[in-house]
Order: structure tokens, then sequence, then C-alpha cells
């Protein structure tokens, strides 16, 4: 074959796939980008058809809400909260006040995409967003001890994440406690309501801070299990992790302080004699 | 979009400010690469003052450098609580040595009127900046720790993305006010670098070892002006 033939049928192929992936990117009902998005920021509190988790299930929703409802709604929930929608209060008080987050990168226009969305996946048998199918078998003392060894760090997560330890703490944890990062876990098991909403936020985290951490390296269902079952014991547990743990770190650090100046002057205790100090009382004679 | 400016833009901006003046400075006016030392025949006063100062703040950023470069060594580390402990406290006690040697070095050059002379503003706006980076990264230390494994996922990615030319803020932007206040000084403190007395650690005297003796000389100009002024009443 004539080599500027074989660079003309290859364009041609080139245009023709590009043409192809961008009508698909432009079907609305289908975009993967829009996929993606709900995956990565609705699906920890929400599902379509698996049940309730921190927030509704989401099945049929654009049947029960009105469209330009709903946008509003998603685009600011606290405002519509605290306006007094009494919808909005229905299902804040459903959620055991809890308040829906704003979502950074939320548009009007991305919203629609997002109704459009769950209208397709409503109208499917099992959608994709069903949710977390996490073993429903009974939780042991050894998926306790587990969770333990991968909140504090003993045990690594297999996706490479940090442990839970670096910017959280509980009650549970002896010494100087957890970091103090993130909020205090103690009764997390209590706030979202159990096991099956708390599974599906440590699935896939939805806050802006652990987002872009655990997209790359989530959690797996078995550590998942885990970790429930080890927040689930220390909010049986009760009491939240004490301050005395900070002021500890504190005053070892001063501490340290104290111990290196003492430090510093034992090194050099011989300053100044061979040079400075004949300098200097030659500058007072 | 204050965020894709402060984190996603300004380091670029501080960087080139870093490199081009630092080695333009040094092509024009090599003499002025020095710390300016004040410390000639200077009492037990800067030594409280220098010594903490240099190895807390050396030994914090040997710290930061190598949760940047080896994050997963860091992390490593940290999987036994007692060595994060461990880690953590030695930081926040280094970073308290700083501080100390810092105020040190701030009181003894406001205390004292031959030292106030020979500061400018630009010195003065260095300890502003200094004084800022350091109260943050003690505050980051003791009100949301664990820095040391944290960093390694939130900040280091941010760090890499950068070196990569494709800044992702979305790993830092949520983080709290304070930890944002620290990396942005950092930043502003990068590019304020190469116009202030800082650049001495750019030129560690190692060649004191095998150099020929020098002798300098640092007069006021308004001496200098009533020497010269003398001489001309003498030979007139």
């Amino acid at each position: 074959m004539h080599p500027t033939h074989t660079i003309r049928c290859l364009a041609a192929a080139a245009v023709l796939v590009t043409a192809a992936a961008s009508a698909r990117a432009q079907d609305p009902d289908v975009s993967e980008e829009t996929i993606q998005f709900f995956q990565l920021n609705c699906a920890s509190c929400h599902t379509v058809g698996g049940g309730k988790l921190t927030g509704p299930d989401l099945k049929g929703v654009a049947e029960r809400r009105e469209r330009a409802w709903i946008a509003t709604f998603v685009l600011d929930p606290r405002a519509v909260i605290d306006g007094g929608d009494p919808v909005a209060q229905e299902l804040f008080r459903g959620a055991n006040g809890v308040y829906m987050p704003s979502v950074p990168g939320l548009t009007r226009d991305r919203v629609e995409k997002l109704i459009d969305l769950l209208v397709v996946e409503s109208a499917k048998e099992r959608s994709r967003f069903v949710g977390l199918q996490l073993s429903d078998r009974a939780l042991t003392e050894a998926d306790v001890a587990r969770g333990r060894r991968l909140f504090e760090g003993s045990q690594p997560l297999a996706g490479g994440a940090p442990a839970c330890l670096s910017c959280h703490t509980t009650g549970a944890v002896p010494g100087l406690g957890g970091g103090r990062l993130g909020p205090d876990l103690s009764d997390v098991y209590a706030r979202l309501e159990g096991r099956k909403p708390l599974a599906a936020w440590l699935a896939a985290p939805p806050s802006p801070t652990m987002q872009p951490v655990f997209k790359e390296r989530p959690l797996d269902g078995e550590e998942v299990l885990a970790l429930v079952a080890y927040l689930a014991d220390t909010s049986a547990a009760g009491g939240a992790a004490t301050p005395r743990a900070g002021l500890g770190f504190l005053f070892a650090g001063i501490g340290g302080v104290l111990a290196s100046l003492v430090g510093l002057d034992f090194v050099w205790r011989r300053r100044f004699r061979a040079v400075r100090r004949p300098l200097v009382r030659g500058t007072r004679a | 979009m204050s965020d894709v400016f402060l984190f996603g833009v300004l380091p670029y901006v501080s960087l080139m400010l870093f490199f081009v003046v630092t080695i333009q400075r040094y092509r024009q006016r090599k003499f002025s690469y020095s710390s300016l030392s004040t410390q000639f025949l200077e009492n037990r006063r800067h030594f409280w003052a220098s010594v903490p100062f240099h190895y807390g703040v050396l030994a914090v950023l040997a710290g930061h450098v190598v949760a940047f470069l080896a994050p997963s060594v860091v992390l490593g580390w940290n999987a036994a609580a007692v060595r994060l402990y461990a880690l953590e406290i030695t930081g926040l006690a280094l970073g308290l040595l700083t501080v100390v040697g810092f105020v040190a070095t701030v009181v003894r050059r406001l205390g004292d009127a031959r030292l106030r002379r020979v500061s400018t503003r630009g010195d003065w706006l260095l300890y502003g900046l200094l004084l800022l980076q350091l109260s943050s990264g003690v505050a980051i230390a003791y009100f949301h720790g664990w820095g040391s494994s944290w960093f390694a996922s939130s900040a280091t990615p941010w760090l890499r993305s950068l070196l990569r030319l494709a800044p992702d803020v979305s790993y830092v932007a949520p983080l709290p006010w304070v930890v944002k206040l620290h990396f942005v000084n950092a930043w502003v403190l990068i590019g304020f670098f190469p116009f202030t007395r800082l650049v001495h650690v750019l030129v560690v005297p190692n060649m004191y070892l095998w150099r020929r003796p020098q002798l300098v000389l640092w007069n006021r100009r308004e001496r200098h002006d009533a020497g010269a002024a003398a001489r001309r009443a003498v030979s007139a």
C-alpha cells in the first residue's frame, strides 16, 4: 500500500473514533462523567433501589418531587432546610439531623444531568447504584480486633490508604489518642444509624478531605466490615476521646524543648573560651 | 477559585521568583549573599537565639522534605502508635524549640539600638512571615495532629501534582484554614526568599575550611562621607 494512502486511512479512522467518542459523551443519560460524579459524591449516602442509607433511597425521586424543587434543594440543602420547607424538614428529621452537604463543583446543569441519570437508573430492575452489597454475617470479636488494627495502623489497609488514626480518634484509642484533623468517630456508628449507612460511607467516603485520598485507594469489603465492627464496639462502649491526650502531647513537647535547651548548653559548654571571651574582655578593658 | 490561585498558581509564581531572582542576585551582587551577621563580640544572648532557632528549623525542614520525598517510609514508621507518638512529640518539640530561638532573636534585635540600626524593613517583613509560618506550624501540630501521617496522603500528592505541572488542588482545598495558611505562607516565603538575608542558606561556608583569610570592612555610608569631607577639608 502507498504510504500516503495508509496515512489517509489512519486519519479517517481517527476522525471516526473521535466522532463516536464525542457522540457518546454528549448523551446525557449515559455520560460516564455523570455516573462517576454520582458514584463519588452521592452513592455513599443514597442508593437507587437499595434502601435508605443516611439519605433516602432515590428510586423514582423524579416522580415524587418536581425537578425544580430537587435542583434547588441539592444545590444548597442547608438553606432549603433552614428556610422551613416542610418536605426538606421531614427529610432532615429522617436523616437523624444530619445536613446533606453542599457538593463542590455542583451546577444547575449538572443537577439536571444527575436527575436524568436517576430517571434512567430508576427504570432499571436493578440499578448500578443499588448500593454496596456487603455480607450480612454477624460481626465477631475477631472483626472488632481486626478493625482496631486497621484503625490504628498496625495492620495496613490493602489499597494503600493511610490508617484512620492519621486524622481521627475514638474513645478507645490508648496513649495520646488519634489524629485531630477529622472528627472524633467514637459515636459515628450511632450517628449514621448503624451498619449499612456506615459501611456505604466507608466504601466511598464523600467528605471533600477524604474523597481525593480514597478514590484511588478504596477499602475492600472485609476491611469495611471490620471497621464497622470496631466503630460499633466503640459506640456501644460510649465516651468520646478526652482532651487529656492533647494536653499530654503538649507537655511532652514542652519537655522536649527544655531537654533540648539543656542539651545544647551542655554540648557548647566550652563556647567562647578560646577566641571570643578574650576579645570581649578586650573591648571592656 | 481562590484555592486554584493559592494552591495552583501561586506556587509557580513563587518558584519562578525564587530561581530567577536568586540567580540574578548572585550574578549581579555576589557579596550580598550573607546573613549579615550581627554576632561579633556578642554575648550569651545570641547563643540562645541563634542555636535553638537554626537547629530547630533545620530539623523541622528535614522532616518536611522526608515526608515529601518518601511518604511511604513515614507512613510505615507511623504504623506503630508508639513510633507515631515519638515522631509527633519530636516534631512538636523541635517546632517549639524553633519558636523559642526565633522569639529570642526578635527580642534581641528589638532590644538593642545598634541592631535596630542595621535592621531593614525587609528584615522585619521577613520576621513577620517567619513568625506566621512557625506559629501556624506549631498550631497545626497541636490542633490538627497527626500531620506526619496526613501530610503524606494530603499534601504530598498535591506537591507532586505541582511537579507534574498538573496541579490538583482537591487534596488541599478542604483542609482547615490554619493548614492552608501554612501552605500559602510557605510559598510567599519561597518567593520572598531571594530578596532577603535568607539567601545565606545557599552559601553554607564550607570553603572556610580551606580558603585564604579575608579581611572584611563594613562601614556606614555617613562615616564614609564624613571621612571624605574631612579629607577634603585637610587638602584645602
